[in-house]
Order: structure tokens, then sequence, then C-alpha cells
């Protein structure tokens, strides 16, 4: 859930995807008492939706860093274009 | 005895072979969290800008290590070794998450300083311009002040010379309209211009026959020349007496001589300074016309005034 409220369909999708079919599965195993099956898959899709929601957060940060380099460099332009 | 002490020896050897023989193979599940690992450790920034995670990462990779060394079920390895390659990777991106944020943050700090830098080179600028236009308005009002006092002093040099130039402007109408008298007072006087200078006939109207009196008819002539010589007294005048070839040389010679001394007494009873005058007779020569008929004896019988220039100069005879 933490990891599809951060946007990760968008950026991080297989892990997104693999986190949500890992537990679909638990929830399965869960249901038919193989509860060693079901901890291992609700483990792994627990790491896959960090994962997931570190790599959107990183892509996000990514961006807004890249946007402020090129408008820094506009601005950089800008003011040596208007020295004398 | 030794056989039956044996046998649990042989029991030991075997359950040992056997627990060797369960260790598993390489497992590529926790090769690939290794490797992971290794390469975050190797990078250095995941360490330093995610270190909770990082240790997270190597206590996951421990856990699937031990289960390994003990020999857990390759599930049960491939589980924790997954979790831990999984840490490991989310470590990495929260470090990278965290550089793009230092970046973001020096960005900004950078926008600021180099917005700072610019107002801050404005402003200098801005002073430097207005430091620039001060020198220069001091410049221009110098330059203004010696333009003023230059203006001044040409006012006054037009000054002068405008009053030099009507004062000759002045000096030169009141010689022309000297001149001008002058020139209307000897037409007046019917003088004409000769090599001796201006000379003014007095016809033989003055005197009659064998006379040397004046005739009260001819005292015009001689009144004009006496107001003349007055208004100009550095003016001088000869006055020449000359008498037609009737009678004697000697005679006329006399004749002549009185009467241009009777000219000369009446100019000077008229107020002429007597040093202006000078009177000589010269009898029947220097005729200016034939003997022959009475209209020439007529025009040589006469007195002749020469007229010197204003240096008093006069011609001689």
């Amino acid at each position: 859930a933490h990891a599809a409220s951060a946007g990760s369909a968008e950026a991080a999708p297989a892990d997104l995807a693999s986190a949500r079919d890992k537990l679909g599965r638990a929830e399965v195993a869960l249901a038919a008492h193989d509860n060693d099956t079901a901890l291992a898959l609700a483990q792994q899709s627990q790491a896959d939706a960090q994962l997931a929601a570190a790599k959107t957060e990183a892509m996000r940060a990514q961006r807004s860093a890249q946007a402020l380099d090129a408008s820094a460099r506009a601005l950089r332009e800008e003011m040596a274009r208007k020295a004398p | 005895m030794t056989t039956m002490r044996k046998f649990p020896l042989i029991l030991l050897a075997a359950a040992a072979l056997a627990a060797c023989s369960s260790v598993p193979a390489d497992n590529a599940q926790l090769d690939h969290a290794r490797s992971a690992y290794a390469a975050a450790q190797g990078d250095g920034r995941t360490a330093t800008l995610a270190p909770v995670e990082f240790r997270q990462s190597a206590a996951a990779l421990a856990l699937a290590e031990a289960a390994y060394a003990r020999g857990d079920g390759a599930a049960r390895v491939d589980q924790l070794a997954y979790l831990a390659g999984q840490r490991v990777a989310t470590a990495q991106q929260i470090a990278l998450r965290k550089d793009a944020e230092a970046r973001i943050a020096q960005a900004g700090a950078a926008r600021d300083a180099m917005r700072l830098a610019a107002r801050t080179r404005e402003a200098d600028d801005a002073t430097a311009a207005a430091h620039e236009a001060q020198d220069d308005a001091a410049h221009a009002q110098r330059q203004s002040e010696s333009a003023q006092r230059q203006a001044v002093a040409a006012q006054r040099d037009a000054q002068a010379s405008q009053q030099l130039a009507q004062a000759s402007q002045q000096q030169a109408g009141d010689a022309e309209q000297r001149n001008r008298m002058l020139e209307s007072q000897l037409r007046d006087l019917n003088a004409k211009q000769t090599e001796r200078g201006m000379v003014v006939t007095i016809g033989d109207l003055l005197f009659d026959t064998d006379r040397a009196q004046l005739k009260p008819g001819g005292r015009q002539p001689i009144e004009r020349l006496g107001a003349f010589l007055q208004q100009y007294p550095r003016r001088k005048a000869r006055i020449e007496g000359y008498t037609d070839s009737t009678g004697s040389a000697s005679h006329n010679l006399a004749l002549s001589g009185r009467r241009a001394d009777a000219v000369r007494a009446a100019l000077v009873d008229l107020g002429v300074n007597p040093v202006q005058l000078s009177a000589q007779g010269y009898g029947e020569s220097n005729p200016v016309a034939g003997n022959e008929s009475s209209g020439g004896r007529q025009m040589n019988r006469r007195v002749e005034v020469v007229l010197s220039n204003d240096e008093g100069d006069i011609g001689k005879r």
C-alpha cells in the first residue's frame, strides 16, 4: 500500500507487481493453512514493496535535482549574458 | 569387543559423511545477495548516506550466511538471501534519494548565492555608474564654468570691438561727412582741381578797369572763401593777381599785386587768420585765354586763390 501511494506503478512497476503477486499468494497460502509459505511470501512481498517505494522516491528526487540543475544552468547563462 | 567398539565410530564417520554431503552446493540466490552487498560496500555512498538500511541489509545477509552455514534447507537460505538482496537494493535506492536531495539543497544554495552575487554586482555596477556620473557631472560643471568665463571674456571683447567699430564708424562717418562738406563747399567756391592744388578763380567782376578796389557785387565769393578758410584753419591760401595784356607789363604787375592784396585784406577783415594767407601779383603772365578778343581779355583779368591741403602744403607757381 505504501509503495502504491508513492507512485511506484510508474517508477518501479516490476517490483510493485511482484509485491502484489506475492501478497496475493501469501493470502492464499494462509487460507490453506500453509503458514510457512504464507510467512515467506509476505516477507518477500514487504521487501519488494519497500524496494519499490525507495526506487520511486529516489527517482522523484533525482528528477527534481535534474530540473533544479537545469534551471540553475539557465540562470547562470542568463546572468553571464547580462554581465557587461 | 574391538568390533563392537568400532561400530559407533563407523556410524559416526558415516554420520559425518552424511553431514558433509548434506551441505548444499553453491546457492545462486546467496551469491547474488553477496555480490550486491559487495558492490554497495565498494560504492561507499550507501554506507554513508543510508547507514541504518545498510546495516540492516548486512544483518539480513548474515542471517542468510548463517542459515547456509548451518545447512538449513535451500528454500530457507533462498528466502533469507532474497530478503537480504532486496534490502541491499533498497538501501542503495535510499542512498540515491539522499544524494539527489543533497544536490537539490546545494542547487538551492548555489542559486541563492548566484542571485546574491548578481545583486551585489548590480549594486556595485550601479555605485560605479553613480560615481562615474558624478565625475562626469563635476567635469561638465568645470567645463561649463570655464566656458562661461570664456563667454564672458568673449562678450567683453565683443563689446570692446563693437565700441571700437562704432568709434571707427563714427570717425569714418565724421571724415566722410567732413569730406562731403568740404566737397560741397569747394563746389560752391567753383574750385578746380589743378596740378597746383584746388584753385578758386574769381573773375573781373571784382574790380573796375585799372582799379584795385573790390566792387560790392563781388563780395559774395570772397565771403564764401573767408568762411571756408576759417572753418579749415590748417589750410592755406595763396592769392594770385592777373591782368590782361593791355597797358605796360610793369603797370600790370603792380596792378595785379594791389588786387591780390585787396582780396587778402578783405579776407582778413572777414576774420581769416593772416598766417593762412599770402598774396602775389603776376601781371599779364600766365594768361588763360588769348588777349586778342575782349572775351579773352576778360578771362585773363582775374584773381586765382590756390588752396593748400590739410597739411598746409601749397604748390609753387
